[in-house]
């Protein structure tokens, strides 16, 4: 019992209180119909959309939205596809518009390869959006002093990056990801790079609040089950971190009492 | 009819130009803006629904002592008790409406050249539309007709005719230069946040020219319009930035635009020149020449 009140301790976001602490990212998934699978396996509340112009000589509702309508989920849009923080500015105005409420995950990469966070741009595109009344969410690099200036742009969460977009590399740099989490005041969501449940774990452990994961989940062999792996994943580590991990030692410690002992071994002579 | 057919602003319903407010609402705010005749059009619904929309309107229109015309249907402009029927060039033929309806109903029918005009005033029509002066939505596919045939209709047809078809608020003076006296719009109207203000500035415009053509130059207006104008003009086309694209239109507006995507009524949203244009302005938000203009959607993304 004590177990399902930890693991379901909430975090808050721009006022909303979330059980989940799993963001789904909704791209690239096989079919609508795996995508609804892996989503009702994930147990996320928080789903994520990119902004795209509409094919003007084929339209056909293909919008992600239709197959999600009935639910109650909070509506995460992106600003991928912005190089700057104007660009990134528009294409907030323009999914708020669609009415489904002032979240805004700002994403701007400055480099077509990487997909890394430009992290100017994405300064000033977090300072404006929050002005303007978004709850907004950055996609950062993973950079302890740029993450405060975020939060103090008046960004509601920073999601550092485990490792470029897409490349499942896990997290590269775990010493600055836990300084990140240890300093900040918003919820940290990790966004970007994980490749497996593991990755969530550790990204867990180092003291994220919660975990953004796309390509993992809907590239996987088996979606609808790494989603549940996932989920899974998130409450184990969110549950370790809270439980507290033993300090790490250079040397053995038995984990019975030495005294009683039947024997001495002879190769331990002058070791112990 | 027991009193002559008179009216400036013919409004028309178009309930999928206003999703999430009634239709009951959104034509009351056409009435207290100065509508003073209202038409009931809806190709959707079938007629037993259709008939319970015309009883309510009924109603509503009475309360404001306006006639109500049903489109394509006597039989449920009876049942309904409403005013008249609006007939289209495919439709029943006049005399036929007649018999049906009897002599005290209006029959309105559309038109969209001269002889089809000359042909409903003989054949006792109480008025005409004359249209579609613009491209829109609301009939896609359909060519404009211009001001010129405004001008042709001004100078010869002696029963009231009103000019239809993308008329807005920006492009109504030039279709009262040509010489209408009564406008009519759907989308312009019902699809815009404030259906009352714009009836009002409509009206304002309508009654300007009426009052200017008594003062200045009484009954000859009409024909010297129409020998200023040229024979034929052609239809206004812009050229303009679609999605990154370029691409030539005739439509006036964003909503007329859409249309020709036949993106209405999805979920897209609109950017013009850098500045989203909420859903319910596109019908008023006009085109210019050289402007840009995106429609989004959501795609999956992480």
């Amino acid at each position: 019992m004590e177990m399902n009140t930890i693991v379901q301790d909430g975090m808050v976001i721009g006022g909303r209180k979330l059980k989940s602490r799993f963001f789904l990212g909704t791209g690239r998934f096989p079919s609508p119909a795996v995508f609804l699978r892996a989503l009702e396996a994930s147990g996320a509340e928080v789903i994520t959309f990119a902004v795209r112009r509409i094919n003007l000589d084929n339209y056909e509702d293909d919008g992600v939205l239709q197959h999600v309508a009935d639910r109650e989920l909070i509506y995460l849009p992106n600003t991928s596809g912005a190089g700057n923080a104007d660009e990134a500015v528009r294409i907030a105005r323009l999914a708020r518009a669609a009415g489904l409420g002032n979240w805004i995950k700002v994403e701007i990469s400055g480099n077509p390869r990487t997909l890394l966070p430009d992290p100017f741009e994405t300064l000033k595109a977090t300072e404006r959006l929050a002005n303007e009344g978004f709850t907004v969410l950055s996609y950062t690099s993973d950079d302890p002093a740029l993450c405060r200036r975020l939060e103090d742009a008046g960004a509601a969460a920073v999601m550092p990056g485990g490792a470029p977009i897409g490349t499942g590399l896990g997290i590269l740099n775990p010493y600055n990801l836990s300084l990140i989490a240890e300093e900040a005041r918003v919820p940290v969501i990790v966004d970007a790079g994980l490749g497996s449940a593991g990755d969530a774990v550790q990204a867990m452990e180092l003291g994220a609040d919660g975990i953004l994961a796309n390509t993992p989940v809907s590239k996987a062999v088996d979606p609808v089950a790494m989603a549940r792996a996932m989920r899974l994943a998130i409450e184990a580590g969110r549950l370790s971190r809270l439980a507290g991990r033993i300090p790490r030692k250079r040397y053995a410690s038995a984990s019975s009492e030495p005294g009683g002992r039947l024997f001495i071994p002879e190769a331990w002579e002058g070791k112990t | 009819m027991s009193r002559p057919l008179d009216f400036k602003l013919y409004v028309i319903t178009g309930e999928n130009y206003h999703p999430g407010r009634s239709m009951a609402e959104v034509m009351e705010a056409a009435l207290r803006g100065g509508a003073d005749i209202v038409q009931l059009r809806d190709k959707e619904s079938p007629k037993r629904e259709l008939i319970e929309k015309a009883k309510r309107l009924k109603e509503l229109t009475a309360k404001y002592g306006v006639p109500l015309i049903v489109n394509d249907h006597p039989d449920v402009a009876l049942a309904a008790d409403a005013d008249g029927v609006h007939l289209g060039q495919d439709d029943l033929p006049i005399e036929a409406a007649r018999e049906l309806l009897g002599p005290r109903r209006i029959i309105g029918i559309s038109t969209h050249r001269i002889e089809q005009a000359r042909a409903a005033e003989r054949a006792g029509a109480d008025y005409i539309g004359v249209g579609p002066v613009y491209p829109t939505g609301t009939k896609p596919g359909r060519q404009a007709v211009t001001t010129a045939y405004v001008a042709q209709a001004a100078a010869e047809i002696r029963i009231p005719f009103v000019a239809i078809g993308g008329i807005t608020e920006s492009n109504a003076e030039e279709v009262l230069r040509a010489g209408a006296r009564r406008l009519c719009a759907v989308s312009a109207i019902v699809g815009y946040a404030d259906p009352e203000s714009v009836c009002r500035n409509l009206l304002e415009k309508i009654n300007a020219w009426s009052l200017g053509e008594q003062a200045v130059v009484p009954a000859s207006l009409p024909i010297s319009v129409a020998q200023t104008l040229p024979e034929r003009r052609d239809v206004r086309e812009i050229a303009l930035t679609v999605n990154g694209r370029s691409e030539r239109t005739q439509a006036a507006t964003l909503l007329e635009l859409a249309a020709q995507y036949k993106l209405e009524g999805r979920s897209v949203v609109a950017d013009l020149d850098g500045a989203v244009v909420p859903r319910q302005l596109w019908g008023e938000t006009p085109l210019q020449g050289g402007c840009s203009v995106e429609f989004v959607h959501f795609v999956g993304g992480g």
